[in-house]
């Protein structure tokens, strides 16, 4: 019977064509607005690394002056100093630990064709590649030694290394960066997180990726300063070192935990690191000592924007609008057709066989509207997409989506096409007869 | 007007008029919105920088492939740059800066007026120029004067932290450190607090200057300007004013120029105000193109609900309106039978809409930091609605009078 009523639904679009037609578009449209705004908000508000986003800790501790502090204000900066950071990285707690910082630095190519450029680039340590299973296409992470060291080595993306060397596997070689010569230890294969996690404080969470990596110690070896946020709350000296000795922060720090419930340890550690420092003069604002996790940081960072939010919400009522349009016109649709139902019935269709065909055939409707609006939701992405390059990022559908559309499409169809459905079998065959 | 019979036929059946009521209702509470938030954006995209004719404006930023030479280097290579690009054919005014409006790239700093507060009044862009902004961005003065040629100063800042004591501000942070007086020149302020703070005097009051950010509200306007080239690296901003209609070609050939005079061992990137513009206020624009586009949308459904609705009431009641025109009444008095009921429908939805509207914006606020709802918009809306159903119901309308007495009363429907 359902395949039978399936054909029937089908048929029965090409009934009142206009109304018809109305249904289908506007379906479509809700379906479109609302699917292209859940899809960039799906993709904002994604674990980047599921499997162990809640093994992933940012610490955050307040070193601001205690000047015009009131206990429960936010935090001077959501980064840390030098100092605080290198205590961090020497403290053993964790799996692994890493500290990052932004680097803007020009490179100048062997080859003749490309022109010297400017790259934006990351100074983690070594830990950040095994901590955030960053894919490797040669080589590998550069060693503790060269952390130690800060040795003058990279790793490349992939995308880099094409743009440098081509096909060749370029690790091992040397290339120039800020006019310095750094050994190549690695290439990463295509490695995309959204949102970028690892760095949103200075470099955003929608940005495009790091080019290269050198370690950190490397990059103040050189003396080289942050690319991104940099907050000091009083003079200091002139100089780099002064720079590095000063309460100025500019770093962002990720622990990686063995397991999930080693927080509460980590959590007593910072505490006693925080109170210690106290007691050398430092931290005197005691603020309270935080750990976030990655999902818990990009809430914390408000990654996913209210402009996003707002966008979703609306495409939401529009959503809703659509469907007390359907719920109109479906009625209409049904109410021609009393004299069929009335005729149907007399002949021995019980009221749940008419209220089966009638759902079945706005199911149709809502399959035929799915499919117009997955199209339409292409499109809207396309356009989203050409707004901006953070756009292009976020802007993609996945299966996820792809399900949801088909499932929301069909579902609020049918959920509009109840009531119109109630409503038609509900007609006294007799009157219906009588009235022939 | 035969209100009351429309009104108890409307009652018997209830359904149809109830949902075309909640779709204006759901549009208008939308809608008002919508269109609300798009203005508030709109004044925000269209502030002023304070830099006169912006599509003439070109930044140009320059680096040394080696990030290690002397100050001494540095200062002579950045002084010979600003020459190249003033002997570029089609370039009418150039200046050294530190950063730029809108740029959202640059260094900040809090002022103080006393140095005795306990926090400062509010955070400022600082701006280092070695040459004259006033004259390359067109900012009007309105009090005071420009840098003299003895006040600017080249600073190492590897070696020191000195600066100039003369800054020009603009109106907005005159007014935001001394709310109490309107003559701001020679009055002393602090870079941040305490014993250790900077003091600078104000030299020149410019009418407006935008900060990189360009935040909303206040804190967009708060910067100073400040007479120094401060030297940290071999790298350099510059601004340039192009000849009108000069600005792409003279921004080629000024990278170009460059390029050669650094013997092909510096990187120059350049980027026009526009780009900067276009940049800061992208996210602005497509949420207003976005809410435009939904605001659209929801007419034209709401118009053919109407329009639906309408068409399938006029085919059920095409005996009775046979009936009617035969027992003498005119195609007016159908039209406006139609219309008043519709006009009916409408008002009912809006005067929802108008409930919705203000639940809507509640949410906004609380949840999502937009702006209250003026009651303008609100007024606005109901007209934009009831003239919508008005002209939606027309057609049908229209074609309910046009029914033959004659066929509509032998037909069978």
């Amino acid at each position: 019977m359902f395949s039978y009523y399936f054909k029937l639904g089908l048929r029965n679009l090409r009934r009142n064509p206009a109304l018809t037609a109305l249904m289908v578009l506007t379906l479509a449209v809700g379906v479109a607005a609302s699917i292209s705004t859940l899809t960039i908000l799906h993709v904002m508000s994604g674990d980047p690394m599921p499997h162990k986003s809640n093994r992933l800790i940012v610490p955050l501790f307040d070193n601001g002056p205690t000047k015009g502090y009131a206990p429960g204000d936010e935090p001077n900066d959501n980064q840390l100093s030098y100092g605080d950071v290198q205590r961090l990285l020497a403290s053993g707690k964790g799996e692994r630990r890493t500290a990052i910082m932004g680097i803007g630095a020009s490179i100048e190519p062997d080859r003749k064709d490309v022109g010297a450029f400017i790259a934006t680039g990351a100074g983690p340590t070594k830990d950040f590649f095994a901590m955030f299973d960053v894919p490797f296409l040669h080589g590998g992470a550069w060693s503790e030694a060269d952390d130690k060291a800060g040795a003058d080595v990279i790793v490349l993306t992939r995308k880099l290394s094409e743009k440098l060397y081509g096909d060749e596997v370029p690790v091992g070689r040397r290339m120039k960066l800020n006019g310095h010569e750094f050994l190549i230890t690695g290439v990463m294969d295509k490695w995309d997180p959204i949102p970028r996690f690892y760095r949103v404080v200075g470099a955003g969470a929608f940005s495009t990726e790091d080019e290269f990596f050198i370690p950190l110690s490397s990059a103040t070896r050189h003396e080289i300063f942050n690319s991104g946020n940099t907050n000091c709350t009083a003079d200091r000296a002139p100089g780099y070192q002064a720079f590095l000795d000063s309460e100025c922060t500019w770093l962002q720090f990720w622990f990686e935990l063995r397991s999930a419930s080693d927080r509460a340890d980590l959590q007593n550690w910072l505490d006693a690191y925080a109170a210690e420092q106290r007691k050398l003069g430092r931290l005197q604002r005691n603020a309270p000592n935080k750990l976030f996790d990655l999902m818990e940081w990009m809430e914390y960072l408000k990654i996913v924007g209210n402009d996003n939010k707002l966008s979703a919400w609306l495409a939401f009522g529009f959503l809703v609008l659509c469907l007390v349009n359907t719920i109109g016109l479906l009625l209409a649709k049904f109410s021609v057709r009393a004299s069929e139902v009335g005729v149907r019935r007399a002949l021995g269709a019980s009221r749940k066989e008419i209220f089966h065909q009638f759902l079945v055939e706005t199911a149709v409707v809502g399959l035929v509207g799915g499919v117009l609006g997955l199209a339409l939701s292409f499109g809207a992405l396309a356009l989203i997409a050409m707004q901006s390059k953070a756009l292009t990022i976020v802007a993609h559908m996945d299966w996820v989506m792809l399900i949801v559309t088909f499932a929301m499409a069909v579902g609020s169809a049918i959920l509009a096409g109840l009531l119109p459905t109630w409503r038609a079998c509900q007609v006294t065959p007799a009157l219906q007869l009588k009235s022939q | 007007m035969e209100i009351r019979p429309i009104l108890s036929a409307l009652m018997r059946n209830k359904t149809g008029p109830i949902l075309v009521a909640l779709q204006v209702a759901i549009s208008l509470a939308i809608l008002s919105n919508a269109l609300h938030i798009v203005k508030v954006r709109q004044e925000v995209v269209s502030r002023p920088s304070g830099i006169e004719k912006e599509e003439e404006i070109i930044h140009i930023r320059v680096g040394d492939l080696k990030t290690e030479a002397p100050f001494n280097e540095i200062l002579a290579t950045q002084k010979m740059q600003a020459q190249v690009l003033r002997a570029v054919p089609g370039v009418v005014s150039v200046a050294q800066v530190s950063q730029t409006p809108l740029s959202r790239s640059g260094r900040n700093s809090g002022v103080a007026a006393d140095r005795k507060q306990e926090k400062v009044n509010t955070g400022a862009g600082q701006f280092f120029t070695p040459d004259s902004l006033v004259k390359t961005w067109g900012l009007r003065l309105v009090q005071g004067r420009d840098f003299l040629p003895t006040e600017y100063m080249d600073i190492d800042e590897k070696n020191t932290n000195e600066i100039p004591r003369s800054v020009i501000i603009p109106l907005a942070l005159a007014k935001k450190l001394w709310p109490d007086t309107d003559n701001y020149l020679g009055k002393p302020f602090y870079f941040g607090t305490g014993d250790t703070a900077d003091e600078v005097r104000v030299v020149g009051v410019v009418e407006r200057m935008q900060s990189t950010g360009a935040e909303v509200g206040e804190r967009g306007e708060m910067s100073v300007i400040q007479p120094m080239r401060a030297i940290s690296g071999p790298r350099a901003m510059f601004t340039l004013r192009a000849e009108p209609g000069q600005r792409d070609r003279v921004m080629k050939d000024a990278e170009e120029a460059l390029r050669k005079a650094g013997n092909n061992q510096v990187v120059v990137r350049t980027k026009t105000m526009e780009q900067d513009r276009n940049d800061r206020y992208r996210a602005d624009k497509g949420l207003s193109w976005m809410l435009v586009t939904v605001s659209v949308l929801l007419m034209l459904v709401t118009a053919s609900g109407i329009v639906g609705m309408a068409s399938l009431w006029v085919t059920q009641r095409r005996k009775q309106i046979g009936v009617r025109r035969a027992l003498g009444a005119r195609k007016t008095d159908i039209l406006r039978y139609f219309i008043t009921e519709n006009v009916m429908i409408t008002t009912t939805g809006v005067a929802a809409g108008l409930l919705g509207a203000l639940a809507l914006n509640q949410l906004l606020v609380t949840k999502l930091e937009m702006a209250r709802l003026p009651a303008d918009y609100l007024l606005g809306g109901a007209a934009i609605f009831l003239a919508l159903g008005v002209a939606a119901v027309y057609g049908p309308a229209w074609r309910a009078a046009s029914i033959s007495p004659a066929t509509a009363t032998r037909g069978v429907v």
